[in-house]
């Protein structure tokens, strides 16, 4: 049991991280934490999916007879998730800002308010 | 001829990195640029069309390389069935929206619009083409991108806001969708949808939960962007404060192309074995019911107009849903055709409601007394829309409600046919009074001229014709629905 999870723990910390970050994003009212919450998550994908293409004592992917390699597919995927989830967060962060010009705040839940007082 | 659908694709993100290069130029329309590509891109998925029914079906290979290292482009019916929907849609609203954007986004930012518009419709016709999940993923991002940019772009604090919730709401469910893909990669080692249809049984075997764990992943990932009740928070504010032609697009089209393509994935992938034999269909069916309800008991108590629209996609889209899910032939033709026709008449609403809008400044529906012999134009064609929706016949609405009664049948579920009735009661409840108060409210009289720009008219024109024309001849769009839906079900 615990050998298991020993030899599992990049699966189980990349799950953890997702969590942390999905809780983070749905429950907090602060807009930047929720954007930190979003690359946190996402930070736990790419982990997971990288540490699938680790073989055991594999060397970089440059072609030589006889040794072992790590999978390259994955890492060349999820550089290109990294560059869809920069471009997010840069756009998330660019209407935030907007936000806070429009009513003063970043706090979601004093958004609300606001918008109930003017309505 | 084989490169067409795949041009497609490299026209409009050309188009979209050429539009603010041109814009430098002294006597350059941007909008004439717009609706000149969008011409090109309905000429070529419509010529693709006519070589898909010589050739029938084929692959092809950006780069040459072959399966199972390649990257894979099928070009199949749905694929092309898809393609000339978005065309279509994205052509009409772009001629509109010449007339309707100086009004709704501020002048610079006008030839910026049309490059976020490109980009969408690139990611569109990609999705619509990819066979490789995670050229689906990519596509996904660049079109759920695009898609809250193209809310956001009208300066006002809603759209600011709406945009954002959208924003947080759709990376949630790619994050999902790319755990989802990261878990089958992990036991299959494939990322073709094609070569992992073949590898799934062997996998399934040995990792179960893997493969049980990424379907669910996938269909709540494509559910919160495609708004499957209950994860539909985000569409009402979002698609209610976009600007006219955006809101006619995200509704017409975006939040369905994502349902084909997890219904893509679905049954390429897991296949329909797997799916029936674990009780999916039946929560796919009752989360459609329950969305079907909602969103039209949620239309029913909208004031905004535009508000309004939008809780109908959220019920309209629960129906696609449903005819996919209730896995038979013909509740999949429905499925399909509802595509078509709910992009049709969705838009055609959205854009007569914006030309009211445009006009004179109403979005209160309690407001809209008379409103039928100010703009008898507008308000004829939002008529035609409203009957189609609610399925009365002769309206192309009808004729997917018609294809899903009956496919509920095939599948021995008539419970739905008895929703599908109802629903179209309650869809009747929240459209007639609009169209009641229009025309025979106070403050009516003489018929006036609607005194539109031609540019917004016509398309809305064109829009309510095809749906009178495929509600009463629907021959030939049933034809290639079928061939479409015989891909997945046979």
């Amino acid at each position: 049991m615990i050998s298991n999870l020993v030899d599992n723990l990049h699966f189980l910390t990349a799950i953890l991280l997702f969590l942390i970050g999905f809780h983070t994003m749905l429950t907090h009212s602060n807009l930047i934490k929720k954007i930190i919450g979003m690359n946190i998550m996402e930070t736990g994908i790419f982990l997971f999916f990288i540490s699938i293409g680790y073989v055991e004592g594999g060397s970089a992917p440059i072609i030589r007879e006889g040794t072992a390699m790590v999978n390259p597919l994955p890492s060349a995927l999820i550089l290109t998730g990294i560059v869809v989830g920069v471009s997010l967060t840069a756009f998330a962060l660019a209407l935030v800002i907007k936000l806070y010009r429009y009513y003063g705040t970043i706090d979601a839940d004093e958004i609300m308010r606001l918008r109930s007082n003017e309505e | 001829m084989s490169h067409l659908p795949v041009l497609l694709v490299i026209v409009y993100l050309g188009s979209a990195f050429l539009t603010p290069l041109l814009s430098r130029l002294k006597r350059f329309s941007a909008n004439w640029f717009a609706v000149g590509v969008a011409a090109l891109g309905l000429l070529v998925s419509g010529t693709s069309a006519l070589y898909l029914a010589e050739v029938g079906p084929f692959s092809y290979f950006p780069g040459g390389h072959p399966l199972p290292w390649g990257i894979e482009i099928s070009v199949d019916w749905v694929a092309v069935y898809m393609q000339l929907t978005i065309n279509f849609i994205a052509f009409m609203v772009l001629i509109y929206s010449k007339a309707d954007l100086i009004r709704e986004v501020e002048q610079g930012a006008i030839s910026w619009y049309y490059t976020l518009f490109f980009l969408l419709m690139a990611a569109l016709n990609g999705l619509a083409l990819a066979a490789d999940l995670f050229n689906i993923y990519v596509f996904t991002e660049i079109s759920s991108l695009t898609a809250c940019a193209l809310v956001a772009i009208k300066s006002q604090r809603q759209c600011v806001e709406a945009s954002l919730k959208y924003m947080i709401l759709s990376t949630l469910g790619s994050g999902m969708v790319l755990l989802g893909i990261s878990l089958i990669y992990m036991v299959t080692g494939h990322l073709n949808i094609n070569v992992l249809g073949q590898a799934l049984p062997a996998a399934f075997a040995a990792y179960p939960w893997n493969i049980l764990v990424a379907l669910s992943l996938f269909i709540i990932g494509f559910g919160i962007k495609s708004a499957l009740f209950p994860l539909h928070v985000w569409l009402p504010d979002a698609h209610s404060s976009a600007p006219t032609p955006s809101s006619a697009v995200l509704s017409g089209l975006v939040i369905k192309v994502y349902v084909i393509v997890l219904a893509k994935i679905i049954f390429q992938v897991f296949g329909i074995d797997l799916f029936s034999a674990i009780p999916i269909p039946e929560v796919l069916l009752l989360l459609a019911t329950f969305g079907i309800f909602a969103g039209s008991i949620l239309a029913i108590g909208q004031k905004d107009i535009k508000r309004m629209l939008a809780y109908s996609s959220v019920a309209q889209i629960c129906y696609i849903y449903m005819g996919l899910a209730l896995v038979t032939e013909t509740g999949a033709v429905g499925g399909l055709l509802h595509v078509f026709n709910h992009a049709v008449m969705k838009s055609s609403l959205f854009l007569a409601a914006g030309a009211i809008i445009y006009k004179t400044g109403i979005r209160k529906i309690e407001d809209l007394a008379g409103i039928g012999y100010r703009m008898p134009i507008t308000m004829a064609v939002f008529s035609v829309g409203a009957l189609s929706m609610v399925g009365i016949p002769g309206f192309s609405g009808f004729i997917s409600k018609y294809y899903l009664a009956f496919g509920a049948l095939d599948a021995g579920k008539p419970f739905y046919v008895a929703v599908i009735l109802l629903s179209s009661l309650l869809n009747a409840i929240y459209y007639f009074p609009i169209i009641v108060r229009a025309f025979f409210g106070q403050g009516g009289g003489k018929f006036s001229r609607d005194n539109l720009p031609r540019m917004m008219s016509l398309p809305m024109l064109v829009l309510a014709g095809i749906t009178v024309y495929f509600g009463i001849l629907p021959g030939g769009l049933v034809k290639i629905v079928e061939l479409a839906a015989a891909t997945w079900l046979r």
